[in-house]
């Protein structure tokens, strides 16, 4: 167990001792700032248009914390797509370009402390970019009646998503020494898993519906309406373990390859 | 200590190691020698655990290596042939890291870190990034995560390799400092480092043991008899004879001549024969002067040419326990 957090410690040191972490965290400040302040507007436009028309309203039923965070969550996860694969692409590629893998291997550590140890530092960093971001709802709170359950619930899922994002990634990590490859693999498998949705119209009814279940961006969807779906939790943790455990098989095959 | 018994490592098809076996007893210093590709990192990365064996067997301190790993783990120090750092760590957050994975408790962990620090001799560069040292340091910052938990087993990989000869022998001392508290592994192809630091060789050749034993014992093994070099200035012909008369001496073989009219002879004599004194007083009743006399010893490279030439076969089976 100290193992794990020593791993992590080290590997979140490195994040900024880098410019990865700097570059990472200024860009997703910014970009959020600009989904949620254009969100905000937008907002703002909607209602004066609706004021003139009550009919229109009753139809909508449009909710601040709905009509503002909702598009933000979901631009977010567009983000991410992006983000992820920067915070794990180093976690072991650097470690096998480096070698520094061949002496982390030699310590009395269980391969499963060193990957548990990666991966939880990548989901800190990553629960650090969640936790910005709650700036947002704390500024919305101030001028309107927020519902916080329904933000729990959409955070929640950003996390369990973004824990997903990150195990496909540190998997394409344990894939390649190199971290460019390792980046492109995991961006171009999470943008596949993306756009499985949008295929599954242009296929058949049962391989649509399958597509439509195996798709990341749709399991979102409830939790930003504040549905906690088990489906969708069980979907986001299964993805997550099944990453963990491919990437510990990658690491068993690497030692055995030698 | 350490007990390596029919170790074979296939990568793929291609065979990495055969079916080596030696032992290392308990506070001895094992030379492991061998031409670059023969296989001492591949056997030593199996010894570390880091890498499976196809077959055989290695046991350290009666644990099972692929059984047991960790425990092996704990008792071992190990440098790896490329010394691989993380260069944005400093020389200290890295022996921590590194005390604290391999065990060291945290109320011994800065008295540990003073003390590697100490003897590896990095007390000024201690608060520095690894990645703005030089090579010696950095190869000083290797060794010093090695025998930073104290561990009785070092495997240390070509630990002179890439540096300057100053540097070679700062790091050379370092590791005759360590004997007999540790038992050691040392790979390396340069003779001399053998010969200062190792108790007994193993060298291995083509992934497969060509010979075992300790370095005198090999080479006089190999050498059939004793070789004087002997240069002068005088009359090659006259020196010649003179030497070919000396009792003992069975034959002179001419080499290249030296520069201002130097001339040079291999004197090959029975092995053990002292004809030193005997040689000196012939060239000087050939009138001629003496410039260089010494015993030709052999080189790694002769040694290794002559075992792994097929003269030596299998290797005397050299048991130092």
């Amino acid at each position: 167990m100290s193992n794990i957090w020593l791993v992590s410690q080290r590997e979140l040191a490195s994040f900024f001792y880098s410019p990865i972490a700097y570059v990472v965290l200024g860009a997703w400040s910014l970009i959020m700032g600009v989904f949620f302040s254009g969100a905000f507007t937008n907002y703002a436009l909607i209602s004066m248009q609706i004021m003139r028309n009550p009919r229109a309203a009753e139809q909508l039923n449009l909710t601040p914390t709905s009509a503002i965070l909702g598009p933000v969550f979901s631009s977010t996860t567009i983000v991410l797509l992006f983000v992820t694969p920067l915070l794990t692409m180093r976690l072991f590629s650097e470690e096998k370009k480096q070698g520094t893998m061949e002496l982390l291997l030699t310590y009395p550590l269980r391969d499963g402390e060193m990957l548990i140890g990666k991966f939880l530092s990548a989901l800190l960093m990553y629960a650090l970019m969640l936790v910005l971001t709650l700036i947002y709802p704390v500024i919305l709170s101030a001028f309107v009646e927020v519902e916080w359950p329904v933000i729990a619930s959409g955070y929640l899922g950003m996390f369990l998503m973004g824990s997903a994002f990150l195990s496909i990634g540190l998997f394409a990590s344990s894939l390649t020494s190199n971290q460019i490859v390792s980046a492109m693999v995991a961006f171009m498998v999470l943008l596949v898993s993306f756009i499985l949705d949008f295929l599954s119209a242009s296929v058949g009814e049962t391989l649509g519906a399958v597509l439509r279940h195996l798709s990341m961006g749709i399991h979102l969807r409830n939790f930003i309406q504040g549905i906690i779906d088990t489906r969708d939790v069980i979907y986001l943790v299964n993805v997550n373990i099944l990453c963990l455990f491919l990437a510990m098989r990658s690491l068993e095959y690497y030692k055995w390859r030698g | 200590m350490i007990r390596v018994e029919g170790l074979t490592k296939f990568y793929g098809t291609v065979p990495g190691i055969q079916d080596i076996s030696f032992n290392v007893s308990k506070g001895e210093i094992l030379g492991f020698l061998g031409p670059n590709g023969a296989g001492k990192s591949t056997t030593m990365r199996i010894l570390t655990g880091y890498m499976p064996a196809t077959s055989g067997k290695v046991t350290v301190a009666d644990h099972d290596v692929s059984r047991s790993p960790l425990e092996v783990q704990k008792l071992l120090g190990y440098l790896p042939e490329n010394n691989p750092l993380y260069p944005e760590m400093t020389v200290r957050d890295y022996l921590d890291y590194v005390a604290s994975l391999k065990g060291v408790r945290r109320a011994d962990r800065k008295g540990a870190i003073d003390r590697v620090v100490d003897d590896c001799g990095l007390e000024q560069v201690a608060a520095r990034v690894i990645g703005h040292l030089s090579k010696g340091y950095r190869q000083r910052v290797g060794l010093a995560q090695a025998l930073v938990n104290d561990p009785p087993v070092l495997i240390l990989d070509e630990p002179t390799s890439g540096l300057d000869p100053a540097q070679i022998i700062e790091i050379r001392n370092l590791i005759r400092g360590l004997k007999g508290s540790r038992t050691i592994i040392l790979s390396t192809h340069i003779l001399p480092e053998v010969n200062l630091v190792c108790d007994r060789v193993v060298i291995i050749h083509h992934g497969r043991l060509a010979a075992e034993g300790a370095l005198d014992t090999l080479a006089s093994d190999v050498q059939k008899d004793e070789i004087v070099r002997v240069s002068a200035i005088g009359s090659a012909d006259s020196v010649r004879s003179r030497l070919s008369a000396v009792e003992g001496v069975q034959s002179v073989n001419a080499q290249e001549d030296g520069p201002g009219g130097e001339v040079r002879f291999d004197v090959h004599a029975e092995r053990g024969r002292e004809i030193r004194p005997a040689l000196a007083a012939a060239v000087s009743d050939a009138g001629a002067q003496l410039t260089e006399l010494h015993q030709a010893r052999l080189t790694l490279e002769d040694l290794f040419v002559k075992i792994i030439g097929g003269e030596h076969g299998d290797g005397n089976e050299g048991n130092n326990e």
